[in-house]
C-alpha cells in the first residue's frame, strides 16, 4: 500500500492528514501552531501518522502547504493552501464551484473546476476583518468562547451594525455598544454578518450561480455559517471537519506527483 | 437625560420636499421625452439652460447617503470589482450603474437613468473617473471640462479664461449637439437671476449664524444647501431662503439659540458627514457643541451673489467659481488659511473639527498643519477626526466621540 | 561577471541622498525635485538646473504622520516625512503637477514647514483634445520657464531647450534600447536592476547617466554572449504610479517561477516611451508628447484610450503569458481606473493578479502565497 501525507501549518493551527492509494483518509491531526512552525508540522504528522497506525517511512510523498509551508524540511514539495483547498473541496464535493475558506489570518474565494483546478481566486490579506483572528477578538471582547458565541447568535432578535473594518476599531465599536446596553447575543449576530459582509464583498462575483463549499476553521463555527448563506443568498456545502480540507487537497496532490514521478 | 435641547427649525423640514422633487424629475425625465445629463462639478447651470434635467455627483452622493441607500450601492459597486479605498463618490455612482446593468433590486428613489451626456468637470481629478468609468462600461458619451483650483491669486484671470473657454468651445457645442438646437443664454441669464437673488437670502441668513447664541447651525445649512447649488434657478428656491430668513430674525428677536445653552462654537472642516449628520449631531449635542461655519459649504462652492446679471451669462458664470470666490479661496489651502482665520474671529469660533475623509483626499492633507497655524494666530484648539461622508465602515463612532469629547474638554479649559 | 556600470546604478538607486548631497558639493548647481509624474524636466534642465524625480524613500514614516493621514499615497507620505526630518535639505525647490487630490495638498504642508523659495505649482490639464487644452499646457510651460528663469538666474532660449530634448531623447533612447536586449534576452537582467537602471536616470544629470547607461549596454551585451540566464513564465508588470515598488517585491515576483519580461510602471517604461520631436518649436513637441494617449494614464481624463488593451499590446510584443499589477495603495485615479482593466483582462483570458503596494511593507509573506498559488494556477497544478 502507498501513502501520503499533507502538512497544512496555518496562522493558528497546523493540520495533518494520511491518505492510501485507494484515496481513503486513514488518519489526521489539528494542533495549535504556536510560535515554532516547524515543530508544529512534525507534531501534527506525528500525530497523524499514529492516527493511522503508520511510521514516517510508509510515507511515499508529502505536501507542506498553508503559511509554515516552506518551514517543514521532511515535506518532498510545497504548494499553496489555494491549490490544497479547491483540490480538497472538490474530492469532498464533486460538484462545488467555488470554496470560501476562512482561515486564522486571511480569507479566500477560489473559483475551481470539475477536477477541483483554480481558476481564478481572489485574497483578502490587508485587514483582519472576515478572518478566524477577527473573531476570536471579538468574542474575546464579549467575554465568550467561539461556540457560546455561535449559540448566542441564534438567539438574537435585533440587528446591531458592528460597521469597523478594522479589529481595534471594531473591538471598541462592540464595548460601547455593550456599555450602552445591548444584548450580547445581538452583537454576536452583529459580528458575523459583519464578517459576511466584508467576505461577500470578495466573493460574489466569484460565487454567484454556483455550488460553494466553505472551508477552513472558522467554517466550524455555525453561526458564520449562517450568517453567510443568508448574505450569499446560497446553501454552502460544509464538509464533516472543514478545516483539515487544506491538508486533504495537499495529500491528493502528493499521491498526483508521485504518480507522475 | 441630555442638559442641552436642540431647537430644530420649520423651514428645513420643507427641505426634503423640494429635493425629492428634483430627483423624482430626474427619474421620469425619460417618459417625459426629456434629456439627461449628468455632470460633475459646478457647470449644471448650462445643461439646464437647455432644459434637460440634470444630476450632480456630490448631490446625488448626499442624497443617497442620507436616504441610507449609501452602504448597499457601496458594496453592490465592490461586488462589480470596485476597490475598497477608493472614492466613496465614486463608488456610489459605480454601485447605480451596476444594480441597473445587473438588475440588483435597490430602492428605486436612488436609481436614475443614463444620462444622454455626461459632463465631467474635473474639479478634483478623481470624482472624474466615474465619468470615465461609465464611458467605458456602458458607452455613455462624456465631455470633460478641466476646473483647476488656483494655487495663487495671480493664476486666477488665467485659469477663469481657460475654463470659460472650454464652455464655450466644448461643453456648449456638446449640449447643442446632444439636444439638436442652439444653446438658450437667456435660459441661462434667467436661471442666474434667480440662482442670485437665492443667494443674496443666503448670505443674509449667514449673518444670523454670527450672532451668539445662533439661531441656526452649519447642518441647516448643510441641509439647505441644494437651492443655491444643483437646485438653481428652481421656482422653490427664493420662498424657501425668505421663509428661512424670517424665521431666523424671528429666532433673533426672541433669542432662541439652535442649541440651548450653547456651550461652544465650532468650525468644521471638510465634506460635510451626508449619511451621518444626525449621529454626529447627537455626539455634538451632548457635547453643547455647535458648528457653525466650514470650507466646504462656504467656499467649496460658486458665490452667486457676485454675478453681473446684465453682462454676459458664460463669462459671470465662471467669474463666480474665480474672481468672486468659490474655487479661488477654497481648494487650495494656501489660500485658504487667512480666510478660516478671519472666520475664526467674526463666528467668534472656540474650537476646530477637521473631518478628513478616508476615501476622499481633497481637505485632509495639511488638517494638521491649519491647526497649528490658527492655533498660533487664534489662540483656539481643534482635532481631526477621521470617517467617510457616506461609508459607514469608515466611521468609528466610538473613536470620533472620544476625539470630540477631547476637543469640548481643550475648549473648557482654555476658557478657564 | 563585469558589471560596475550596474552596481552604479544600483547604488544611486539605493542611496539618492548620498549621491546627490555629493554632487551637489561637487557642482555648484541648484537641485529641483520633479513631484511625480508628467514634469517637462527639460525645461528645468534647460535653466542649467538639475531636475531629480521625487521619490519614495525606503524608511518607515514617523514625523510626517502628524502631517499627513495613514490614508495617503507612500509616496506623499513619504516626501512630506523626508522634508520634516531635514533630509531634503539639498533641494532648492519642488515642481509639483497637480495630478491628483494629495499632489494638490502638498504645497500647503511645504509652506508651513520648509523655507524652500521654490515651491511651483503647476496645473497641467488633465483632459486632451482640443485646442483650449493646447493652448493651456503650453502656457502652463511658459510659467514654468520664468520660474526657472528666476530660480537660476539663466535665460532659456529656445536653443537650450532643444539641446535638453536632444540630451533627454538620448537618455530615452537609451533606456528603450536596454528594455529591447531584455525583450530579446528575457532573464538576462532582473526586474530589480531594470527597475534601478531607471531610478538611476530620474536622479542623476542625464549626460552622466547617457555615460553610464552606454556602458550597462556594454555590460548586457556581453553577459549576452554568456547565456544561462533566469527562465520563468514570462510576465508583465504594470502600475506602479509615481513611485518605486519595492525591490523585495519585483524579487518576489522572479523567485516564485516568473520573469519579467517588459513592464509598464512609472519607474520603467512609462518614464522614457515617446521621445520627443526636434523642431524650431520645442514647447509644441513638449504638448505633442504631453497630450498623446500613450501610455494611457489614469490622473488625466482619457475617453478614448484603454489601458489594459495597451498592455495586452506590450503582452503580445514580448510574448507575456501574465500580467502583474501594481496598485499603489491609495493611489485614487489607479484604484477608480482598476476595475475595468481586470474585467477586459478575463475577458481576453489574460491571467492577472493585483498587489498592493504600501509604503511600509506589511507582509511578504502572503503575497509570496498569492504569487505562488497565481503560478500554480497559469501552470495547471
Amino acid at each position: 500500500m502507498l501513502y501520503f501525507a499533507g502538512i497544512d501549518i496555518g496562522s493558528l493551527c497546523t493540520k495533518s492528514l494520511i491518505l492510501n492509494e485507494d484515496d481513503a483518509i486513514i488518519g489526521t491531526s489539528i494542533k495549535r501552531s504556536g510560535a515554532a512552525y516547524r515543530g508544529a508540522g512534525e507534531d501534527a504528522l506525528n500525530a497523524a501518522l499514529k492516527d493511522a497506525n503508520l511510521k514516517s517511512e510508509d510515507l511515499n510523498y508529502i505536501i507542506s502547504t498553508g503559511y509554515g509551508r516552506s518551514r517543514i524540511p521532511i515535506a518532498d514539495e510545497q504548494i499553496t493552501e489555494i491549490t490544497c483547498h479547491a483540490r480538497g473541496s472538490s474530492f469532498i464535493f464533486p460538484e462545488a464551484r467555488a470554496v470560501i475558506d476562512i482561515g486564522g489570518q486571511d480569507s479566500k474565494v477560489i473559483e475551481i473546476n470539475s477536477k477541483g483546478r483554480v481558476l481564478k481566486f481572489v485574497m483578502n490579506d490587508k485587514c483582519a476583518a472576515g478572518t478566524g483572528r477577527f473573531l476570536e477578538v471579538m468574542a474575546g471582547s464579549l467575554d465568550i468562547d467561539l461556540e457560546q458565541m455561535s449559540e448566542l447568535a441564534k438567539q438574537s432578535k435585533k440587528e446591531v451594525q458592528i460597521s469597523s473594518m478594522c479589529t481595534v476599531f471594531a473591538e471598541s465599536e462592540v464595548i460601547s455598544l455593550f456599555a450602552g446596553g445591548t444584548e450580547k447575543a445581538e452583537i454576536a449576530s452583529g459580528i458575523y454578518r459583519a464578517i459576511a459582509r466584508r467576505v461577500t464583498g470578495l466573493a460574489s462575483h466569484i460565487v454567484s450561480g454556483k455550488k460553494v463549499t466553505m472551508t477552513g476553521g472558522v467554517a466550524k463555527s455555525k453561526g458564520m455559517v449562517w450568517a453567510l448563506s443568508k448574505k450569499l443568498k446560497t446553501e454552502l456545502l460544509v464538509a464533516d471537519d472543514p478545516q483539515i480540507i487544506g491538508a486533504l487537497g495537499a495529500a491528493l496532490i502528493a499521491k498526483t506527483k508521485f504518480n507522475n514521478l | 437625560m441630555s442638559e442641552y435641547k436642540l431647537n430644530r427649525l420649520e423651514t428645513t423640514k420643507l427641505i426634503g420636499n423640494i429635493v425629492d422633487k428634483h430627483w423624482a424629475s430626474l427619474r421620469h425625465a425619460k417618459e417625459n421625452g426629456e434629456k439627461v445629463a449628468w455632470c460633475s462639478g459646478p457647470v449644471f447651470a448650462f445643461p439646464y439652460a437647455m432644459d434637460m434635467k440634470c444630476h450632480f455627483m456630490a448631490g446625488y452622493s448626499a442624497y443617497a447617503g442620507g436616504r441610507g441607500a449609501a452602504q448597499q450601492l457601496l458594496e453592490i459597486a465592490e461586488e462589480d470589482g470596485e476597490l475598497i479605498d477608493a472614492c466613496s463618490y465614486h463608488k456610489l455612482h459605480m454601485g447605480m450603474a451596476a444594480a441597473m446593468r445587473k438588475n440588483i433590486p435597490v430602492r428605486k428613489d436612488v436609481i436614475l437613468p443614463l444620462p444622454d451626456l455626461l459632463i465631467s468637470g474635473r474639479l478634483c481629478p478623481e470624482m472624474s473617473h466615474y465619468a470615465e468609468g461609465l464611458y467605458r462600461k456602458m458607452g455613455v458619451r462624456v465631455t470633460g471640462v478641466d476646473v483647476p483650483p488656483p494655487h495663487q491669486k495671480s493664476e486666477i484671470k488665467y485659469f477663469e479664461k481657460y475654463v470659460e473657454r472650454q464652455i464655450r468651445e466644448s461643453l456648449i457645442p456638446a449640449l447643442e449637439e446632444v439636444c439638436g438646437k442652439p444653446f438658450n443664454y437667456d435660459r441661462l441669464t434667467e436661471i442666474l437671476i434667480v440662482l442670485k437673488e437665492t443667494a443674496m437670502l443666503r448670505n443674509e441668513c449667514w449673518e444670523y449664524l454670527k450672532l451668539k447664541p445662533s439661531p441656526w447651525t452649519l447642518w441647516d445649512y448643510g441641509v439647505s444647501i441644494a437651492p443655491v447649488f444643483y437646485l438653481m434657478g428652481s421656482p422653490e428656491a427664493v420662498p424657501y431662503y425668505k421663509k428661512l430668513k424670517a424665521e431666523l430674525a424671528d429666532r433673533a428677536a426672541k433669542k432662541i439659540a439652535a442649541l440651548e445653552p450653547e456651550k461652544s462654537r465650532v468650525y468644521w472642516d471638510g465634506w460635510l458627514p451626508w449619511a451621518f449628520l444626525g449621529k454626529f449631531s447627537r455626539i455634538m449635542c451632548k457635547l453643547g457643541m455647535v458648528p457653525l461655519v466650514g470650507r466646504y459649504p462656504w467656499e467649496f462652492f460658486p458665490h452667486p451673489e457676485t454675478i453681473d446679471t446684465e453682462g454676459d451669462p458664460v463669462a459671470s458664470f465662471v467669474k463666480q467659481v474665480y474672481s468672486n470666490g468659490g474655487q479661488a479661496k477654497d481648494n487650495m489651502p494656501s489660500l485658504n488659511l487667512p480666510v478660516i482665520q478671519n472666520w475664526v474671529e467674526d463666528y467668534k469660533i472656540d474650537g476646530l473639527i477637521m473631518f478628513s475623509s478616508k476615501s476622499c483626499r481633497m481637505w485632509n492633507l495639511g488638517h494638521n498643519d491649519f491647526i497649528a497655524a490658527i492655533e498660533r494666530q487664534n489662540g483656539i484648539p481643534g482635532v481631526v477626526i477621521e470617517g467617510d461622508m457616506v461609508d459607514t465602515r469608515m466611521n468609528s463612532f466610538a473613536q470620533i466621540e472620544t476625539r470630540l469629547e477631547a476637543l469640548a474638554e481643550m475648549i473648557e479649559a482654555r476658557k478657564e | 561577471m563585469k558589471q560596475r556600470a550596474l552596481n552604479q546604478c544600483m547604488k544611486v538607486s539605493g542611496d539618492p541622498y548620498g549621491y546627490l548631497k555629493e554632487w551637489k558639493g561637487n557642482n555648484n548647481k541648484k537641485i529641483i525635485s520633479c513631484f511625480a509624474m508628467n514634469i517637462p524636466e527639460e525645461i528645468i534642465h534647460a535653466a542649467g538646473l538639475l531636475p531629480v524625480i521625487a521619490w519614495r524613500s525606503n524608511e518607515s514614516v514617523s514625523i510626517g504622520h502628524s502631517h499627513v493621514a495613514s490614508f495617503n499615497c507612500g509616496l506623499t507620505r513619504s516626501f512630506i516625512d523626508d522634508v520634516l526630518k531635514e533630509k531634503l535639505n539639498f533641494l532648492d525647490g519642488v515642481v509639483i503637477n497637480r495630478m491628483c487630490l494629495q499632489a494638490q495638498g502638498i504645497p500647503f504642508i511645504l509652506e508651513q514647514n520648509t523655507k524652500w523659495a521654490n515651491i511651483i505649482y503647476m496645473s497641467l490639464p488633465a483632459l486632451y483634445g482640443s485646442d483650449c487644452i493646447r493652448d493651456f499646457f503650453k502656457s502652463e510651460l511658459d510659467r514654468l520657464i520664468i520660474a526657472m528663469e528666476k530660480c537660476s538666474g539663466n535665460k532659456i532660449t529656445t536653443g537650450k531647450i532643444v539641446n535638453s530634448i536632444e540630451i533627454y531623447n538620448h537618455n530615452r533612447k537609451l533606456l528603450s534600447d536596454i528594455y529591447e536586449i531584455r525583450r530579446k534576452n528575457i532573464g538576462i537582467i532582473s526586474a530589480r536592476e531594470m527597475l534601478s537602471i531607471v531610478h538611476s536616470s530620474m536622479i542623476m544629470p542625464k549626460e552622466e547617466n547617457n555615460k553610464l547607461l552606454l556602458e550597462v549596454i556594454e555590460e548586457l551585451n556581453l553577459k549576452v554572449a554568456e547565456g544561462n540566464h533566469k527562465s520563468g513564465i514570462p510576465v508583465v508588470i504594470y502600475g506602479s504610479l509615481c513611485q518605486t515598488p519595492h525591490p523585495e517585491l519585483l524579487d518576489l515576483i522572479e523567485n516564485t517561477g516568473m520573469v519579467v519580461v517588459d513592464d509598464d510602471i512609472f519607474i520603467g517604461s512609462r518614464y522614457f516611451v515617446n521621445s520627443l520631436d526636434i523642431s524650431d518649436d520645442p514647447i509644441e513637441s513638449m504638448a505633442n508628447r504631453y497630450l498623446s494617449h500613450i501610455p494611457p494614464c489614469p490622473t488625466k481624463g482619457d475617453y478614448k484610450s484603454n489601458w489594459s488593451t495597451y498592455i495586452s499590446d506590450i503582452m503580445n510584443k514580448n510574448k507575456a503569458k501574465a500580467v502583474i499589477t501594481l496598485m499603489i495603495r491609495y493611489c485614487p485615479p489607479h484604484m477608480c481606473a482598476y476595475p475595468d482593466d481586470q474585467i477586459n483582462f478575463e475577458k481576453k483570458g489574460i491571467p492577472e493578479i493585483m498587489l498592493e503596494v504600501e509604503h511600509e511593507i506589511i507582509s511578504l509573506e502572503q503575497v509570496r502565497t498569492r504569487l505562488q498559488s497565481f503560478v500554480e494556477t497559469i501552470g495547471g497544478i
